[in-house]
């Protein structure tokens, strides 16, 4: 082994995340190699001085906040509580009807476009976490027609399922997340390596799209249903993908 | 399946999240810099967390519980006006910091020990840079921990850490230096 192959194995060496076979090979050459084993020391050195760095413990009141309270409500409560400027900051522009400025945490109820700022958040929490997950889908078919009666068995409705009979968007499927606290249907689509995740939601998405953290979250009315297309796909392939759902028009297939 | 019943969800939450509380304040307070935020950003992905509970799909709880966590950081900190750079920005600072600091001598990185020299640097470090130092060298965590928490691919947290480790060493020893 050449110090060029082995310097970007030695951080990996350090956290334990090399393969036995590779251990050997990388050790045998820092037996022979008075350089490589002086960047290991460095490494070496830079962990003991980042742990010297502190491990915060989360705060006593914290936990008991969190450990206590018999349910969700009783959270949010408390969740409002903990910081009284901001409950009454919130209270007093319920009363006077103005909206605070951006930011807080969006427990604070307020004008619509907080609202749906918020539920667009809950949106695309779902989809980062069903892409973290092994895999975004409970069921899987390119066939609507297995698709729709898949859910209409598990939430009682049946959401538009609506196959774009595209090479460039095909149906991969669908599952059932929670947003906001309840049961809703997603049905998935892929692009390239990227997936499109279309929830099907109860409230009315509102107008205009919006980015979060590189992500569009579009709204889309399907067969007079209102969906948010939640992706990182492109702006153009967007575009593309909600025409060929037929967004917004009233005669999509069911 | 789903269970549409609330106490049931936050007393599965607790089951999953209250044994990595310690990491999830951690995290929060690197990313969130006060005490203060990082209790209410922790307190509201409990909030989420007993909502998606039924998400869970087995397997790394605290992986699960921590990603929710970071969203719920970058959301908040997203959301702010006061300090908002873009990603692209940060990167930018973060190659201006790599190159900068081109050939700073090795032994001045001894100077560097001090704990709160650490904690300054680390600070100042982009958040996704801060972030995979924390989680990697604080909590102790997996490459596939990590990449399950960011949500990228393992090669992405390689990456990223080696990336964050040069700028962290280049950092400290340019403190080190200062302090001289």
């Amino acid at each position: 082994m050449k110090c060029e192959a082995a310097r970007p194995l030695l951080e990996s060496y350090l956290d334990g995340e090399l393969d036995r076979a590779a251990v050997d090979e990388l050790e045998s050459h820092l037996s022979t190699c008075a350089a490589c084993r002086a960047e290991l020391a460095a490494l070496e050195r830079l962990r003991t001085t980042l742990r010297a760095a502190p491990r915060h413990r989360a705060p006593a009141d914290l936990r008991r906040r969190l450990a206590q309270a018999g349910d969700l409500p009783q959270l949010e409560a408390a969740s409002h509580g903990a910081f009284r400027a901001g409950w009454w900051a919130m209270a007093a522009s319920l009363l006077l009807g103005l909206a605070l400025g951006a930011g807080f945490m969006g427990w604070r109820a307020g004008t619509p476009g907080d609202d749906r700022q918020l539920r667009a958040r809950d949106l695309l929490t779902s989809h980062l976490r069903a892409l973290a997950a092994s895999s975004p889908l409970d069921v899987i078919s390119e066939d609507r027609h297995t698709v729709k009666p898949w859910f209409a068995g598990r939430i009682g409705e049946s959401p538009p399922v609506i196959d774009p009979k595209s090479d460039e968007f095909p149906l991969l499927g669908g599952r059932i997340d929670y947003v906001g606290g309840r049961r809703t249907a997603v049905v998935v689509y892929g692009h390239r390596k990227h997936v499109i995740d279309v929830y099907v939601t109860a409230a009315d998405p509102g107008a205009g799209a919006l980015r979060m953290q590189g992500y569009a979250l579009e709204p889309c009315l399907l067969a007079g249903q209102s969906t948010w297309i939640v992706s990182d796909i492109d702006a153009d392939s967007l575009r593309r993908f909600s025409g060929l759902l037929g967004c917004g028009s009233q005669d999509n297939r069911r | 399946m789903p269970r549409p019943r609330t106490n049931l969800d936050v007393g599965l939450a607790r089951d999953l999240t209250l044994p990595h509380l310690d990491s999830a304040y951690n995290l929060a307070r690197w990313l969130m810099g006060s005490p203060q935020d990082a209790s209410d950003a922790v307190h509201t992905a409990f909030l989420r967390a007993a909502r998606y509970v039924h998400t869970y799909a087995g397997g790394n709880a605290r992986a699960w519980w921590l990603s929710i966590v970071r969203n719920c950081c970058l959301a908040i900190l997203s959301g702010r006006q006061t300090r908002e750079v873009s990603l692209d920005a940060l990167e930018a600072d973060a190659e201006n910091l790599v190159a900068s600091e081109a050939n700073e001598p090795e032994e001045q990185l001894h100077l560097a020990q001090s704990a709160t020299l650490v904690v300054n640097e680390l600070g100042r470090l982009p958040a996704e840079f801060r972030e995979v130092l924390v989680l990697r060298e604080i909590e102790d965590l997996s490459y596939r921990e990590i990449a399950e928490i960011l949500a990228v691919p393992i090669g992405t947290v390689m990456s990223r850490l080696a990336r964050a480790r040069q700028m962290i060493r280049k950092a400290l020893a340019r403190g080190a230096a200062h302090e001289m």
